[in-house]
């Protein structure tokens, strides 16, 4: 199975205008969503990654989320961002996605995911996980509360358990072409290879990302404002 | 514009199939029951689970409809969790009966795993023409992309065409009228479009 080179697209919940987010502080309008989706599904971009930045306010989310539910993609989607157990139900009803991407059901909601996980199947299941390094310690974010946190006990195990991939979010290096820091692997107790990784990421990246067997990247600026090809990255 | 029914059952990605046939310049209708069927090509999505899509099949009795059309020549395509419900059995949801249209069972892949991504797809009618029943088209071929999702596969055990990957997962698998895809055909950009052409 090849490698896969995905797009994060953030989306205002409200405006419908697709988000450029900077080292996950600072947000720019990219237009409208309508467009950059369609722009990304005629690049034939392997995936794309849809987060609404809702900080626990699902509410916006589940209208967002019908209101770009007629949109064509014919290229493969995750979406996420304010999903709860108030909402799946609707939101799968008719699903225009293959998969749902998660943060802070991965703290404390684990019977969402195993519900999800009965009504999808758990390939539809994709964990997402912003972090920091901080004087050699690994911070995770958690949208709930919108903070980065200490990894709790047996949150990889759990994890591993309930989600089929992982986004793993460098989230100093988001909006940037610093590179990813790879650093935050030796931390994880999850396959290499079922997780992506998001943030900063580089052509050289790429390179190591392929190497190393992970399941592939998520790239967010570049992808939107470089003319590269993703064909030669592949 | 060419009659397509896309089974609706208030589950699976019916509007993703319902844009995938849009987008092949056919004309999809959603069917709940079977007084709405047509005599077009039958589609049966994917993204569900096998035990809840059987009782919404029965309850609404589309099961037997589909089966009773199979055999009167109606083509029917399943993607992903439509094509293992075509199998007699699929091993999710605690075990589930099912349309029994192939001969064979859905099984979960070895070690619970997952297959997420895209495989290489080449497909030339000429070599099933003698027995399937595609659509005249100039165009006999396609080569490209497709993309799966999934923890369960197929296993078929009649005298049906199977495309079997690599990995050991049954990729497509055809036989008189029925048409059975693993993989994401509405989720597979060009390979997809091109796919539906060649089908109806």
């Amino acid at each position: 199975m090849s490698f896969r080179i995905g797009s994060t697209v953030l989306l205002d919940p409200l405006s419908l205008n697709a988000l450029q987010s900077y080292k996950f502080q600072q947000w720019r309008i990219l237009g409208k969503i309508s467009n950059v989706l369609a722009f990304l599904n005629d690049y034939e971009i392997d995936e794309i990654h849809l987060i609404i930045p809702s900080k626990g306010k699902s509410k916006k989310s589940i209208n967002a989320i019908s209101k770009i539910s007629d949109m064509f993609i014919s290229t493969p989607l995750c979406i996420g961002g304010g999903i709860n157990s108030e909402n799946i139900s609707e939101i799968t009803k008719d699903p225009f996605f293959e998969r749902l991407v998660f943060n802070s059901a991965l703290f404390d909601n684990h019977s969402l995911l195993n519900q999800l996980s009965k009504d999808m199947g758990r390939q539809a299941i994709v964990g997402y996980v912003p972090f920091v390094i901080k004087e050699g310690i690994l911070q995770i974010y958690n949208s709930e509360n919108n903070k980065f946190i200490e990894v709790p006990l047996d949150f990889w195990e759990s994890v591993s358990f309930s989600c089929n991939e992982l986004i793993l979010l460098d989230s100093e290096s988001e909006g940037t072409k610093q590179g990813f820091n790879f650093e935050v692997l030796n931390f994880l107790k999850f396959p290499f290879g079922r997780i992506l990784i998001s943030g900063g990421v580089t052509s050289a990246d790429i390179k190591t990302a392929k190497r190393i067997g992970l399941a592939g990247v998520s790239i967010d600026n570049s992808v939107l404002h470089t003319e590269f090809s993703i064909k030669d990255l592949r | 514009m060419l009659l397509v029914n896309i089974i609706d059952l208030g589950l699976g990605n019916v509007s993703s199939v319902e844009n995938w046939a849009q987008k092949s310049l056919l004309s999809p209708k959603r069917v709940s029951k079977p007084s709405q069927l047509n005599d077009g090509l039958i589609i049966i999505p994917g993204v569900a689970s096998a035990g809840e899509y059987m009782l919404r099949l029965k309850k609404t009795k589309l099961d037997q409809e589909i089966i009773k059309r199979y055999k009167y020549g109606q083509k029917i395509v399943g993607i992903c969790l439509g094509f293992q419900i075509m199998t007699n059995y699929s091993e999710e949801d605690s075990g589930t009966e099912c349309l029994g249209l192939f001969e064979g069972k859905a099984v979960y892949l070895d070690n619970k795993r997952t297959h997420n991504g895209w495989e290489k797809f080449k497909f030339d009618v000429r070599e099933f023409e003698n027995d399937i029943n595609f659509s005249k088209r100039r165009k006999k071929t396609i080569s490209g992309r497709v993309y799966f999702n999934h923890e369960l596969k197929v296993e078929i055990n009649d005298n049906s065409i199977i495309h079997v990957l690599d990995n050991g997962i049954t990729s497509y698998s055809f036989k008189d009228n029925l048409f059975g895809f693993q993989f994401h055909p509405e989720k597979s950009q060009k390979t997809g479009v091109e796919l539906l052409k060649m089908l109806v």
